[in-house]
């Protein structure tokens, strides 16, 4: 063993075991194991064990318009208290028109619409005042609304059942999740799409020429029904109470209205809900749920106990999810889903096994390959290139690293180019061995005239794998992860292990002369 | 015993260089040809980039005939196909806004309901979606070859930085031109095997300017062009072994890998073949263009 350091046996061989053992918790795969080794297995991505990726966009817009709404009511509101006349309102994309009767208290009312909304940025120019949802107004509403809405989603993904979902925050106004196992995407993205704003109104009977001519007066609203859109209902704009004051909902059976929902307000809005329905008995309390009526049945008497239910044309699976959003409480604004991927266990149980027949039989060929091409210094080389493969896993394994359907195809495409370095190596020698006779001074400059074309030729590739992970998504970043691991692990078993095995062998075999 | 390595000599002496202006006339034109391909017919442009839905199911007693004659009376944009075996289908279908699609997606699987033993799999990309991985797609690939520009430039001179990625400009052009004249589909994972390609194709050419670099130092009074050539014979051997042992694996890929990796696999497999090429008969002869020598500038 001329020549080869102990230290540097040492290290490769415990390199090597340690690449061995941790690759047993991803080769063993025990799912439900709680051992802490065990426990640092390869994580399976969506596309392998199942399940559904979703992209949510919240749609900003809507709120936006909401709140230029709000200020056309406020500023309403405001001027009858100051007794000016307001001429014209223009509601703008991101602003609203004044036009008011007389400038001489616009600066009054200007200061009280300040104190309401803090952040707006308002102009006046002779009896014009121009209110304008200036950015910094917008990214408040942004941020909120992306915060309540991940909040939301994250009831939601719960009380639907779903295990380890991943939930967060994409960009400005996205939210993504990732839910593995999930069997039924459809119910989880019609759990996902609505609001589920809810809210109680008054109904207006006695105004029927708004409704025939579908022109709401200042203060009350046209709402169709949610089974009939032809019905339509003349409400109280303002609602009596809402569904942010419920504490508690859940699906129930009645003997005469079937399936329903049945819900318990908290303090507050049981005495709202108390207060109004004392005070107009006789008429009807539309229950708004997104913009339709579910239900307005007559209130024939006081409710002051705070519960109650809605009634619907429901079955049982659809009063249940009414009940879950009721639960998580409404969105801010509604989600819009703009990218999804669902797979089923069935392709992903067919990919893993496909992916490993693929690994198996291309380690099998490039062996062969090599043993033909370099007889005994191509099982050398292939003894690195097993231990690359146990490495990569082991890598993937305790980093946590997810493995996806192109991550298979990396370390596939890794066992191919595993082999360069070693060729790169050997190749060297064989022109070193044309040059002089010395066999360990042979192997040496094959080693030291090989490194830096290996390391110049792979941290290229590296590159390329490093910028694919920055702007690859999803299934592409696995990739770009086993292919990086895959490089530098290639790098150390050709450079350190096939070295130590050359060596070795050399020694061993007591070779007088190197011919490759 | 074995040792087939000994049928590739270890000095060859081919000349490679000599014939450096037919296989500059059939690159240039394998280029000219991609490009007009390119803007004529296009490439297949799947979900990820055209936006739209995708359905993989597994049937029982059905036809693909009958599940089109059951869609096609409610979708005019509908197209089936069969993947990987008889029985397990692939609809696609394109749709305007994102609302609709969910729509879409609902009602297909409702009408075929009883036909499907499983719904493998089911995608949507939204029109916003599509275009920002597009446009993410494009900025990964300039930036790894800006990125591998720089760093052949700091390692080598910059007349080799300038040589790579001319190659590399021509890797990916070529195999750009090749799926869309084969049709293959360009998905997220065909972006992924193009810079694979990238970085594998640059890998090769590296080995071969490493030699080029060594044999300048070396080989003082050699013509540049017979240098080049020693440079290649160096080195021939280890280029054809590793694009084999790499052919090897991502054929195993192609044909064992399933169905949904077969496109990036027959990518990848084009592109090996390319940058191994390229690397040979693109990247060193546009070295020629440059002076390396200063004697060389007084002939």
């Amino acid at each position: 063993m001329k020549n080869y350091p102990i230290w540097k046996s040492f290290t490769v061989i415990s390199l090597v075991l340690l690449g061995i053992i941790f690759a047993i918790p991803s080769i063993i795969y025990d799912e439900n194991s709680e051992n802490w080794f065990l426990k640092n297995k390869i994580n399976l991505g969506l596309d392998l064990q199942g399940g559904s990726y979703l992209l949510l966009e919240v749609q900003l817009d809507v709120l936006y318009k909401e709140e230029l709404d709000n200020f056309v009511d406020s500023v309403r509101l405001i001027s009858r208290d100051q007794a000016v006349k307001i001429e014209k309102i223009n509601v703008q994309e991101n602003e609203v028109i004044v036009f008011f009767g007389n400038k001489e208290k616009i600066k009054d009312i200007r200061d009280s619409f300040f104190q309401m909304y803090r952040g707006v940025t308002l102009q006046i120019n002779n009896n014009k005042l121009s209110i304008i949802l200036n950015d910094e107004y917008r990214k408040i509403i942004q941020d909120s609304a992306i915060k309540q809405s991940l909040e939301i989603v994250r009831k939601r993904i719960d009380e639907s059942g779903t295990k380890e979902p991943l939930i967060q925050r994409s960009g400005k106004k996205r939210i993504l999740l990732q839910l593995p196992g999930v069997k039924d995407p459809e119910r989880i993205k019609d759990l996902l799409g609505k609001t589920a704003k809810l809210t109680f109104h008054i109904v207006d009977n006695d105004n029927v020429s708004a409704l025939q001519n579908n022109l709401a007066p200042f203060g009350k609203i046209i709402v169709p029904d949610m089974y009939d859109e032809n019905t339509k209902y003349l409400l109280d704009k303002r609602a009596v109470v809402g569904g942010e004051n419920l504490v508690d909902a859940k699906g129930s059976f009645d003997q005469t209205e079937g399936h329903a929902v049945s819900f318990r307000f908290d303090t507050e809005g049981a005495q709202k809900f108390g207060k109004v329905t004392t005070n107009n008995i006789g008429k009807n309390l539309a229950v708004v749920l997104d913009g339709v009526v579910i239900t307005a049945p007559r209130i024939s008497s006081a409710i002051t106990g705070g519960s109650g239910i809605i009634t619907g044309d429901f079955n049982a699976q659809e009063a249940s999810d009414l009940a879950v959003l009721l639960r998580a409480g409404a969105l801010p604004a509604p989600l819009e889903i703009v990218e999804e991927r669902s797979v089923g266990a069935g392709l992903g149980a067919d990919s893993i096994a496909a992916g490993q027949i693929a690994a198996i039989i291309g380690m099998v060929l490039v062996c062969i390959f090599m043993i033909l091409i370099y007889g005994t210094f191509g099982a050398l080389a292939n003894v690195s290139l097993i231990v690359n493969l146990f490495i990569i896993i082991s890598l993937l394994g305790t980093i946590g690293a997810t493995l996806t359907l192109p991550g298979i195809a990396g370390i596939v495409l890794t066992i191919g180019m595993a082999v360069d370095a070693n060729v790169l190596i050997f190749e060297r020698i064989k022109e070193e061995s044309l040059k002089q006779t010395k066999v360990f001074q042979i192997m040496k400059n094959g080693f030291d005239r090989a490194m830096s074309t290996i390391l110049d030729a792979n941290i290229t590739t590296l590159i390329a794998a490093v910028l694919l992970f920055a702007f690859g998504s999803g299934p592409i970043r696995g990739f770009s992860i086993t292919l990086s691991l895959g490089v530098i692990a290639s790098m150390f078993t050709a450079l350190m292990l096939t070295n130590f095995l050359v060596y070795m062998y050399v020694s061993f075999a007591n070779k007088k002369e190197l011919k490759l | 015993m074995f040792g087939l390595n000994k049928i590739i000599p270890v000095e060859p002496n081919i000349n490679f260089l000599g014939l450096r202006r037919n296989f500059l006339i059939f690159s240039i034109l394998a280029m000219l040809i991609s490009i007009v391909l390119l803007s004529v017919k296009g490439l297949n442009l799947g979900i990820d980039f055209k936006g739209g839905t995708l359905i993989e199911v597994s049937t029982k007693n059905t036809s693909i005939g009958e599940l089109r004659e059951i869609l096609s009376s409610s979708y005019s944009d509908v197209s089936l196909q069969e993947f990987g075996n008889e029985n397990i289908i692939l609809i696609r279908l394109q749709n305007k806004s994102n609302q609709e699609s969910i729509e879409t997606v609902n009602s297909v699987k409702n009408l075929i309901q009883d036909k499907v033993v499983e719904f493998r799999r089911s995608e949507f990309v939204g029109p916003t979606i599509s275009s920002e991985l597009l446009f993410r797609g494009f900025q990964a690939v300039s930036f790894a070859l800006i990125a591998i520009l720089i760093y052949i430039w700091l390692r080598f001179e910059w007349q080799f930085g300038f040589g790579a990625v001319v190659a590399l400009t021509h890797d990916v052009l070529f195999t750009l031109g090749l799926l869309s004249i084969l049709n293959v589909e360009f998905s997220l994972a065909t972006i992924a095997a193009i810079l694979t390609i990238a970085g594998y194709s640059i890998n090769d050419t590296v080995v071969i300017f490493d030699r080029v670099r060594e044999n300048l130092r070396k080989y003082k009074k050699l013509e540049l062009v017979d240098l080049f050539n020693l440079s290649v014979n160096n080195t021939l051997s280890r280029t054809i072994m590793t694009s084999l042992t790499t052919l090897l694996a991502l054929v195993s890929l192609f044909i064992f890998g399933g169905e949904v990796i077969r496109p990036f696999a027959l990518t990848m497999i084009i592109g090996v073949i390319i940058g191994t090429y390229s690397s040979v008969f693109v990247a060193v002869p546009t070295l020629l263009i440059f002076k390396f020598r200063p004697q060389d500038e007084d002939d």
